[in-house]
């Protein structure tokens, strides 16, 4: 029996659902499902009246109170989490087909990123970042200055999204709404369906507050329309390739205040005191799901697991039971469809490796057969770092101290993002220490690679705090 | 250096001979035999690639057809030395695309491997280039082999030049880069002399030639019976140009008529050329709309990206080669190029890239640039 559903690659606010005319429809199949995909077709009209309509209703969400926004995102965040509501069922039916990632992969990385966008979680940031939340509401006694402080939001960010990490968009549109901006996000051809279904989530808690948002899809490098939507935009948020993020700077005006999170990459670093029998198995599945999660292409993801020598357990005997742990993963936790591409990267690289083996060369190739589903590959450390063809290949490095692994970031100090960290002794303190030096944005434990904190420092900015504008007033009395 | 081993020169004469039968000889059994033999010399006599048959439990006496050959990713030739007699290498032929010598895949021939890719050269070209048997002066854009000892094109046109051109064929890149205002001269020379001309070289070179010549108004009218010859597509060194636009070009500017523009597809780990069936159809009066073509001492398999099984006919999938003049290396290499059978012969769409980057993750080929300093 054939299922049949209809999504839209866009969602604007109901006034202007009339201006949408669709140019084609995308078909996406396979046995059991059939989707319908309504790419929208974007002409100059719409282009100069979505940004202004989104301004003109973003004064409902300028003076809601802060308290407000974040009941209305922390319900939306916890219907997503219901397995029974509609929209989350819909988009399991759908998203997996469209991106190519298993149902079970997409089904997690919901839970991963709602359960991180709770009421708290929103709290906790916004005291992190702003200090005191109500300096969104009004000014504010600030002690330190010994005045009034208020901080203000843009009126409208503009956010270009290029990957398909499922329910990735909706962190962009938690934090507009939270620093009290309208937001126009452009969804990725990759993975176009979850952010109108978001926003559709917004409209059913407070459709005041779903006015001033709006997601769009054409295709990169429409000149006319991006640049005319940067010249309406306060703020751009850019997602994407190094490539794609410095073309798209070239048609942002100056004045405009840009932040951009490229591609950046990930590694992890086990030390010899965690290398024992007793803890083999757990650490292993936390080094596996680290791989595993989002089929490994977030840049939260590893590329490099090092591992150091001179513990309870060889680098290799660990390959072997993160072997286990990636096997009973895949079988949990599927790897999603890769491109042709993609796959034989993986089968080039891992007869590389074989060959090396076969040689007598200190390497290990653990992989899936005869599919390319997850790769594990040992080797001595080789002094540089090598990025992994992702899609659960691992690539693990024995070294002889911890010390020797941050000379090799180093040239790749301004990609570095993740880092997994286990080291166990006290030397730890020093090594964390060398690794922010370098450039890493987040230190973690393995395992928990794939889960920041929702308000994390997002590739090294406080995504918050970097869109605001202050305004201080010294005086007190006055007020 | 001493000789060959005797099977190894017995083999090599039995598969010269299969060669010297040409085109179009059909005799699919006598491929398998010789496919079976040259893999169990190789079995026998390059170790690593026994373990890696053993591994996948694949032995000479236990396979009765060619496509049960275990295949070698080509990437393995970047990390390993795979020749059947590593010390009789005579020539080392490398992969081009990165600067890092030690990420270019090598092949080492010996003397007679050396002589079975001549063979194969000249049968196929006279096949499939020269099908008309003129004979024409030929211009390369490309390096000589004394330049470029380690690119096979170099070898595979100096080949060519030997076999089929008039005398005063020659090569024109030199140590200063291309010489393009020798190119003028000989194009104008043939034109005015009415001596037709072969003109061969690596695709981005003519696309880098062509837009000199659109930037200066230049524009031939080459006899007839000239032709091209290109190979190796664009690797980011000219723009992208689909194979109509550049036989409209090799028109337009060259004046060579559309038929006559013929392309090849080589790579450094596979002895023979598969070329376009274009100019021979033409040739022969056949109407078919050109395939790569498997000269009969060759086949290609297409197989799922996936498990690496073949696909059935149609299907896009990854190129296999078996081709029996590899007998100094890997007679089955599996590459990273897209394809599809089709009745005719075989298409390719080039390298199967990484794609698109999916997720936000940094990917190799984005590693690549910042190495490279951009």
């Amino acid at each position: 029996m054939m299922e049949n559903f209809e999504l839209e690659a866009y969602h604007v606010p109901p006034e202007l659902r009339d201006q949408v005319k669709i140019s084609r429809t995308m078909v996406y199949e396979d046995e059991s499902t059939r989707i319908l995909l309504k790419i929208p077709s974007i002409d100059r009209t719409l282009i100069q009246s979505l940004p202004h309509h989104l301004k003109k209703k973003r004064s409902y969400l300028a003076h809601l109170p802060i308290e407000k926004i974040v009941h209305v995102l922390d319900e939306a965040s916890r219907r997503w989490l219901d397995k029974n509501y509609p929209l989350r069922k819909l988009a399991l039916k759908t998203i997996p087909l469209i991106t190519g990632f298993s149902p079970e992969v997409v089904e997690a990385s919901i839970d991963v990123e709602m359960e991180s966008s709770l009421r708290e979680d929103m709290w906790r940031t916004l005291s992190l970042e702003i200090g005191n939340p109500l300096y969104l509401d009004d000014f504010q006694y600030s002690p330190q200055l010994g005045g009034y402080s208020r901080a203000f939001g843009p009126e409208l960010i503009v956010s270009i999204f290029s990957e398909n990490i499922p329910a990735l968009p909706h962190l962009l549109f938690m934090r507009s709404a939270l620093v009290k901006s309208a937001c126009l996000g452009k969804v990725a051809r990759g993975e176009p369906t979850f952010a109108p279904l978001y926003l559709k989530t917004i409209e059913e808690i407070d459709p005041e507050m779903a006015k001033c948002m709006a997601v769009l899809y054409w295709q990169g490098g429409e000149e006319e329309i991006e640049a005319s939507l940067f010249e309406q935009a306060s703020a751009v948020v850019l997602f994407g390739g190094v490539e794609a993020c410095r073309s798209l700077m070239e048609k942002i005006p100056r004045r405009i205040r840009t932040l951009v999170h490229g591609h950046r990459l990930g590694f992890g670093v086990i030390g010899r005191q965690r290398m024992n029998r007793q803890g083999l198995e757990r650490l292993a599945e936390a080094v596996a799901l680290d791989c595993s999660m989002f089929d490994q292409q977030a840049c939260l993801a590893p590329h490099v697991y090092y591992l150091e020598e001179g513990g309870e357990v060889s680098p290799k005997e660990f390959c072997q039971a993160v072997a286990v742990a990636m096997k009973a993963l895949n079988e949990r936790m599927p790897r999603g469809r890769i491109s042709p591409g993609e796959a034989s990267a993986i089968h080039q690289l891992r007869a590389a490796y074989e060959f090396r083996e076969l040689n007598g060369e200190d390497v290990l190739v653990l992989a899936s057969s005869p599919k390319t589903d997850w790769t594990v590959v040992y080797e001595k450390d080789p002094g540089i770092f090598s990025p992994s063809p992702l899609n659960r290949f691992i690539r693990i490095f024995g070294v002889e101290d911890i010390f020797q692994v941050p000379p090799a970031l180093k040239p790749i100090g301004p990609f570095l993002q993740n880092a997994a960290v286990a080291i166990g002794d006290d030397r730890e303190k020093e090594f964390i220490r060398i690794l922010g030096g370098l450039g890493v944005a987040r230190i973690t434990s393995p395992g928990k690679m794939s889960v920041p904190s929702m308000m994390w420092h997002h590739d090294g900015i406080s995504p918050l705090a970097s869109l605001l504008r202050w305004c201080d007033m010294e005086k007190k009395d006055e007020f | 250096m001493s000789e060959l081993p005797k099977e190894a020169l017995e083999l090599d004469q039995k598969i010269i001979d299969f060669i010297r039968k040409g085109v179009d000889q059909q005799d699919p059994e006598g491929f398998n035999r010789l496919a079976l033999e040259v893999f169990a010399l190789q079995f026998k006599s390059i170790p690593l690639y026994r373990r890696y048959c053993e591994k996948r439990g694949i032995e000479p006496e236990r396979i009765s057809s060619w496509e049960e050959v275990p295949a070698l990713p080509t990437d393995v030739f970047k990390v390993m030395e795979l020749s059947m007699f590593p010390s009789q290498t005579v020539r080392t032929f490398m992969t081009s695309g990165t600067t890092k010598p030690e990420e270019r895949g090598k092949v080492g021939y010996d003397e007679g491997g050396l002589r079975l890719m001549d063979a194969t050269i000249e049968e196929a070209a006279s096949s499939f280039l020269f099908p008309d048997g003129t004979k024409t002066k030929i211009l390369i854009i490309a390096p000589s082999p004394e330049m470029a000892p380690h690119m096979i094109m170099a070898y595979g046109m100096n080949r060519l030049k030997d076999y089929f051109g008039l005398p005063q064929s020659r090569f024109l890149v030199g140590r200063e880069g291309f010489e393009v205002e020798t190119l003028l001269k000989e194009l104008r020379f043939s034109e005015e002399e009415g001596v037709p001309v072969t003109l061969c070289g690596g695709s981005f070179g003519f696309v880098n030639f062509f837009d000199y010549c659109r930037e200066k108004g230049l524009k031939f009218k080459l006899p007839s019976s000239s032709r091209t010859l290109d190979a190796g597509g664009f690797k980011g060194r000219s723009r992208e140009v689909k194979r109509e636009e550049f036989i409209k070009e090799c028109g337009e500017i060259l004046g060579i008529e559309k038929e006559y523009s013929v392309n090849l597809l080589g790579m450094t780990e596979i002895s023979s050329q598969f070329y376009d069936s274009t100019l021979r159809n033409f040739h022969k009066g056949l109407h078919l709309s050109g395939a790569k073509i498997n000269p009969p001492w060759t086949k290609t398999l297409v197989v799922d990206p996936e498990t690496l099984k073949p696909l059935p006919l149609g299907e896009t999938g990854l190129l296999k080669h078996f081709d029996l003049a590899n007998r100094g290396h890997i007679l089955a290499i599996q590459t990273d190029d897209l394809g599809r059978m089709t009745g005719e012969g075989f298409e390719v769409f080039g390298r199967s890239k990484e794609g698109e980057a999916r997720g936000c993750s940094l990917t190799i080929d984005e590693m690549t640039h910042i190495e490279k300093g951009k």
